[in-house]
């Protein structure tokens, strides 16, 4: 069936003649339609444009034209990322009719290579979550068991790869957004390095933090999205100028040698037995494909929650400052100016939303906390410094992805610190800059997946994706898929 | 740590441009006091004086590029994302009393 084909063997087969690019298309909107209604992965599915774009790549096989490297791959996008005439709502009320007048350029380049976009995916409003809970269009479930979340925010890109409606999508990752859901969901979820990917036409929340990054079954796949994806691009000031290798090169090299560093704050309370379980299941199958293990101490890990929540917020305050009625979709009227930007910051923001903007608005403030930040941002460089010093002694870290497996919804909906602490494991790589990546390392007692993060140094996805491609060789987590997603 | 500070709520929705009902001023005081709370943390983190802060996950030379003229996007597409206009300016509630 071609929705467990992965991505590189479906590019292939495309590419070759042996399948349209229509029926991929065609396959995944089917999986949508028969799935979409009790999951809510998708904010909106592109069905005509897809088909027509589909159609197009078919022409150019048949007329014996070269194709890209994603030839007829259907891809889902989170709808925080700019798609030209196609609504981009960042899940919110206040961009609900919003359509950009421009592709990302992540966007530009999955067309380029021939990916077709067969919808926006669900998310927490502006991305500010751990659960899509806080999307303003309703909450994505989790494939494996509909009374769980998906995680998030990019819980509608996780999910619908779980459910076999794309091989692969994009998220975005501000504090755990990819990883997390991708957790949560048993699927592979790479954030690269700050920088790594433009987020130019990514719709910001906190700009220092965020990074756009690929969601998929396997680590292979990931690294075929990744070749397209990354690298330098002059729409985006933050746009790093490093080399991008080819990230499908050296996935076959073994990983004897390979240093992977345990951080025991990592495996401290709160980590749930059977997520600790697994997680210390897979360190022994990577020692048996040749990596070695060694304790490091990231000392300033157990801030990051704490960093994150002065940084991201204020950040958020004066990203979000533009919607304020004007420019875009969504107003409420007012007597007078200042009424209309208060009604309609009222009216179209989430509760979420208001009190991240609430939060950056009182530590920026002269006269409440306004060191806050200062302090923040100084924790910040000693959690980066940690991460330097543990790299200086190994080439991984290796820690759970999160401390439990999906919890359900609604479970932590009125306590946004709970929420919060979702992101544990997470957050410290968004601080610091490192890419990180969450693979499938087993189930919980009740079935849940359970996610495996490795981070690495700046820039070295590479290992990351060769070092959790060797893992999915040896074990078989990655290719389970739900029931409720095998037609 | 800074002390609560009464209708602390209240002045900063008005710095946010965020106009709370009197039940979201409640929740959001009490919500409040438990996050300043818990981001307090920070006090007991020991910082040397030599400690740089660290603002941005890259520290990157500026990027620069030449200075040529573009094409922008079109004006009509952007400004038909606006609630209102007059085909040509956004249009907003008047600034200046008559």
């Amino acid at each position: 069936m071609n929705q467990q084909l992965s991505a590189t063997e479906l590019v292939e087969q495309v590419s070759t003649g042996k399948k349209t690019a229509r029926e991929c298309v065609e396959q995944s909107l089917a999986q949508i339609a028969a799935h979409d209604a009790s999951l809510n992965a998708f904010t909106s599915v592109s069905d005509e444009s897809a088909i027509a774009q589909a159609d197009l790549v078919d022409q150019q096989i048949a007329a014996g034209k070269s194709v890209g490297p994603l030839a007829g791959l259907p891809i889902a996008i989170k709808d925080c990322v700019c798609t030209e005439g196609q609504t981009t709502t960042s899940g919110s009320k206040m961009l609900e009719k919003f359509v950009p007048p421009y592709n990302a350029t992540i966007v530009e380049r999955l067309l380029a290579a021939g990916a077709i976009c067969v919808g926006k995916t669900n998310l927490d409003e502006f991305a500010m979550g751990s659960s899509t809970e806080n999307s303003a269009f309703g909450v994505t479930a989790n494939p494996w068991s509909t009374k769980h979340v998906a995680g998030g925010s990019s819980g509608g890109s996780a999910a619908c790869v779980a459910a076999s409606m794309v091989p692969v999508s994009i998220g975005s990752d501000t504090g755990g957004s990819i990883r997390q859901p991708a957790a949560f969901c048993g699927v592979t979820g790479l954030k690269p390095t700050y920088g790594r990917v433009s987020r130019k036409g990514l719709i910001a929340f906190a700009s220092s933090l965020d990074q756009l990054g690929p969601i998929a079954r396997s680590a292979k796949d990931a690294a075929l999205l990744m070749n397209v994806i990354a690298g330098h691009d002059a729409g985006d000031s933050t746009s790093a100028r490093e080399e991008v290798p080819n990230f499908m090169a050296n996935l076959d090299q073994p990983l004897t040698g390979l240093k992977i560093g345990i951080c025991k704050q990592h495996f401290e309370s709160g980590l749930a037995g059977d997520v600790q379980t697994q997680v210390e299941s897979a360190i022994d199958i990577l020692k048996e494909l040749g990596a070695t293990t060694q304790e490091i101490e990231l000392p300033h890990s157990r801030y990051a929650v704490a960093t994150y929540y002065v940084v991201a917020p204020c950040e958020a305050s004066s990203n979000l400052s533009r919607f304020d009625g004007v420019r875009y979709t969504s107003r409420q009227p007012g007597e007078n100016l200042l009424a209309m930007y208060e009604g309609t910051r009222d009216s179209f923001f989430g509760e979420e939303v208001k009190r991240r903007i609430l939060l950056g608005t009182y530590s920026l403030s002269s006269g409440y906390d306004h060191e806050l930040y200062l302090k923040a941002s100084k924790v910040r460089r000693l959690i980066k410094n940690d991460f330097e010093a543990a790299f200086s002694k190994v080439d991984l870290i290796l820690g759970p992805t999160t401390p439990t497996t999906a919890f359900e919804i609604g479970q932590h909906s009125t306590d946004p610190l709970a929420m919060y602490l979702a992101d544990i494991y997470t957050v410290s790589a968004n601080l610091a800059g490192v890419p990180g990546i969450s693979i499938p390392c087993g189930f919980s007692n009740d079935g849940m997946p359970i996610g495996l993060q490795l981070q690495a140094p700046m820039f070295d996805e590479a290992t990351l994706l060769r070092t959790a491609h060797q893992f999915q060789t040896q074990t078989e987590f990655h290719t389970q898929r739900p029931t409720s997603a095998v037609t | 740590m800074t002390d609560p500070q009464p209708n602390l709520a209240q002045k900063i929705a008005k710095l946010a441009r965020i106009r709370l009902s009197a039940d979201q001023l409640e929740a959001t005081e009490a919500q409040f006091a438990s996050i300043v709370a818990y981001i307090h943390q920070l006090d007991e983190v020991v910082i040397a004086d030599d400690i740089e802060p660290f603002f941005g996950a890259t520290e990157s030379v500026n990027a620069t590029r030449p200075d040529q003229v573009v094409d922008s996007y079109a004006r009509e597409k952007i400004i038909a994302n606006a609630p209102q206009t007059d085909g040509e300016f956004y249009k907003v509630p008047s600034v200046f009393e008559k």
